[in-house]
This record gives structure tokens, sequence and C-alpha cells, in this order.
């Protein structure tokens, strides 16, 4: 039985540009089959007993909620905000929980090792202090405050910086980072990546950028993007278990782990438990 | 058998500073062998975040997980975490360790505390591994003659011993050959077993 409150929340389920007549896109969503198709002019997501799902078109990509909508989807202003290129990446299928990829990507300290000479670099590793709270307002995960030295921190930087990061647990398989912008000190890179949970082990991964860079070309920006996803589901699809340990003791962490062990207790406080082990096995 | 030794290999495949995958029952495992030498086998996950250390990489006398960098001594525990330079890691971060030994050419390995005695292969030397896409009957079926003890199948091959140490996998067996012979006659030999194994289990 999936819980109620996982029933409730937004997921994506297509790239909007992509999205034709039927039978348009046959995919999953928490191990359903759905379908998205355009139907006189209008996007649907259609469960496998021909009912309709609640639909959000936003950032490029189509949302549904299997459920009755617990609340809009959450806000990104930046979206909305003159002069910024949105750039959709595509999808990288992995193999993993889509709670673990959205994990993965709240993290810092893999940088140098996974994304060796691009985000990060020996002997930069340390990672400081930096600030972590569940915000009650909006009801998302934020860290603030996360510095790292990084060789080449976006395809637009020339040579290594060190990049101030926020991250932004915003649904619970979608994410935001704000990062340094190379070419505008005063603004933010904004990156997301919306995970369709397909099954517990199972998911698509949507990356998603809204950037100040009128030079690069496109291709160029997803190609840097797809390798970044590409290195990350080397390690996704090698984690034991697959499924996320919600549960303390199964999994070590250290202080800068502090915006994933929010993550974990966000998810267990609203028992958003689809893609999570919840007894040490 | 619950303290038993199973093969893992020849020392030969696996080079100072390698790391590579391996199995203990339904343990998954990841098995090194440090700068010096030392063979390790550990339980393959990282105590962080899970991510399979036969991923990982050695330098000199540690093995580090791919991930995040966490770099652990030939004793299991953590040594060094990269994001937190200058903290000591806590003890209590260790990799899962199994006995790990290698005899004539063979690497064995054992959970911690088990004290059963290794086969005896003295004598015989390490010729090469094969894995085969069979399962333990199609290869008992294709070693006429053959007397299985434990792991270990013993035989003859034109007058000179033959060892063949079994790692059963499920749907493939690993064989780890032995031989007193000629090495080159002993691989030849065992490559027309395979495909015997192998037919039998299209048969």
């Amino acid at each position: 039985m999936i819980p109620q409150a996982v029933l409730n929340e937004w997921y994506p389920v297509a790239m909007i540009a992509l999205v034709g007549p039927r039978p348009g896109r046959q995919t999953q969503l928490l191990g359903s089959d759905i379908a998205v198709f355009l139907e006189d002019g209008q996007i649907v997501v259609q469960g496998a007993k021909g009912q309709r799902l609640a639909v959000t078109l936003r950032y490029g990509h189509v949302w549904a909620c299997p459920g009755t909508p617990a609340h809009d989807l959450f806000p990104i202003p930046e979206a909305d905000q003159p002069g910024r290129r949105l750039v959709d990446c595509g999808v990288v299928r992995v193999k993993c929980s889509p709670l673990r990829a959205v994990e993965n990507f709240l993290d810092i300290a893999h940088f140098p090792f996974v994304h060796t000479d691009v985000l990060g670099a020996e002997p930069h590793t340390e990672v400081g202090r930096y600030e972590v709270q569940i915000r009650e307002d909006s009801d998302e995960v934020w860290a603030t405050k996360v510095h790292f030295y990084q060789p080449q921190a976006a395809k637009s930087a020339a040579g290594g910086i060190v990049t101030e990061y926020m991250y932004r647990v915003a649904a619970p398989t979608a994410a935001v980072l704000y990062k340094t912008c190379p070419n505008q000190p005063d603004a933010w890179d904004v990156i997301g990546i919306f995970v369709q949970p397909l099954t517990e082990e199972f998911c698509e991964v949507w990356p998603w950028m809204a950037l100040f860079d009128d030079t690069t070309p496109q291709a160029d920006l997803i190609q840097f993007q797809q390798m970044i996803f590409l290195q990350d589901r080397s390690i996704l699809e090698n984690q034991i278990p697959r499924l996320l340990p919600l549960d303390p003791g199964k999994e070590i962490p250290t202080q800068a782990d502090l915006t994933s062990i929010a993550y974990r207790r966000w998810l267990k406080r609203k028992g958003l438990t689809y893609g999570a082990q919840m007894v040490a096995a | 058998m619950s303290g038993m030794w199973v093969a893992n290999g020849l020392s030969q495949d696996l080079p100072l500073g390698v790391v590579m995958a391996g199995a203990w029952q339904g343990a998954e495992l990841a098995i090194w062998r440090s700068a010096s030498g030392r063979l390790s086998a550990w339980n393959d996950r990282c105590p962080h975040r899970g991510m399979r250390l036969s991923h990982g990489f050695v330098r000199g006398e540690t093995l580090s997980c791919i991930y995040h960098g966490w770099a652990y001594g030939t004793d299991g525990a953590c040594s060094k975490i990269p994001a937190h330079p200058a903290m000591v890691p806590p003890a209590a971060i260790k990799a899962e360790v199994y006995q790990c030994v290698e005899a004539e050419g063979v690497i064995w390995v054992a959970p911690a505390g088990s004290d059963v005695d290794l086969p005896d292969l003295s004598g015989l030397a390490a010729v090469r591994s094969v894995t085969v896409q069979a399962g333990l009957a199609e290869v008992a079926h294709a070693l006429p003659g053959f007397v299985c003890e434990g792991a270990v199948w013993r035989g003859q091959l034109d007058g000179a011993a033959v060892a063949l140490v079994v790692q059963d996998r499920g749907a493939l067996v690993r064989i780890h050959a032995l031989g007193t012979g000629d090495r080159v006659k002993v691989s030849r030999w065992l490559d027309g077993m395979m495909r015997l194994a192998e037919q039998g289990v299209l048969a």
C-alpha cells in the first residue's frame, strides 16, 4: 500500500516539449502504468484504469498527482526572471530509489571523486560548515552557505573558483540548487532535478536549468549536464541497498551530510516513504 | 558449512594496488591487494552511503570508496574522510572484515572467527580461472573420474594431478584450476571441459 501522503504529491512525468498525441508517452508512476498525451491541445495524464490525474505544466515538465493534490506545485520564481535561459536537459534512467537520486543531488562531498576535475578535484575535498534547516513556512529543506572549490563549475566557467551553493528540497522527488553564476556574480544559476519515481527502485531523472548564459550552445549545456548525471548514475546503481535507509544506524553520516540527514528526517516525518527502507535489514 | 573457506580467484589475477568483486556464500565482497601486497576481503559496502567498495581505488595501504573517497586501512578501520581532512574518523566507522589468505596461488575467504582448515593443495600450481555458464550439476557431469572433496575436485590428466577449486555462483560456476603437469595442457583440457558442461545445459 502506498501511503496517501505519497499519492498527494506532484511528480514529473514528461518533458512538455516532447508530448505528442495518443498513445503518447507510456510510462510508470509509483509502480502504476500511465500515459501522457495530447488531446484537443491539452496534455492529459491517464492512469491504467482510464482515470485522469491532476496535471500541472511548469518548468518545462508535465507534473502529475495520482491522489488529491495536498498543495500547489512548489514555486521557482527564477523561472520567470527576464534574461534567464530555461534549458530542458532530457532524461537519465537510473536503477535506484528516486530518493537516492535526490540525496545524491544534495551532496557536495562526492564532487572530487565522481566529477573529478569538473565539479571538484583533490586536494580540495573539504566541506566546510554550512547551514541546514527545515523551513516550516514552505515545508522545504534548505541548505545555505555551502562553499566548494571547483575546477570547472559550469560550462561557462574558464577556470577554478570557489562556488557558493544553496540547496533546496522542494518536493519529495524534486530538488533545486542555486550556485554562483560565473557570468553574473550578483545572480545565481538555478539547476533542478525532477525525479520521476517509476517504482521504488527505478527512476527517471530530468535535469532542468535556468541560467544567465547567452553564449554557450544549447547542445553543449545539455551535454555537460548529461555527463554529470551519467557519472552520478555509476554511483547510484551501485549503492546497497537500492532503497534509501531512513532509520539511523544503517549508514553513517558526518557533518558534510547535514542536508542528507535533514532530507531523510523530513521524508520520515511526512510519511514520504516510497523508495525508502524503514526497518534496518 | 557456516565458516567454510570459499575460493575467490587466483593470486596471479589480483595484482598489487587492485580491487575486485568477490563473494562468500550470498555476501558480496570487495577483495583487494595493497601496494605492499597485503590481501583483504570486506563486505562490498562502504558504511557511509552503502556504495560498493569494489568500485573503489587502492592507494598504498588503503582502499578508498569511489563515492566520497573515505579511505580504509587493511584492518578495515576508516583512516580518512576527505570532506573533513582534520578529523580523526571515529573507530565505529569500519568495513566488515573477512579472513582472506592465499595458498598455492589461490585466494580464499572465510568469515572472521572461522577456524576451519584450508583445503590442502600442496604440490599443485595455479593454472587459470574460468567462468562456466552452467550449474554445479553440469560441471560435475563434465568431470568423469574426478572426486569431490568439498569445494575441491581432484583427478588426473595424463598421469599428472589436477585440482579444480569450484566457486558456485548460482547460474554460473567459477573454477580455479591447479595442476602438477604441463600448464598449457591443463588449460586446453579446461576449455573442453567447459564446452561439455555448457552443452550439458543446452541438452
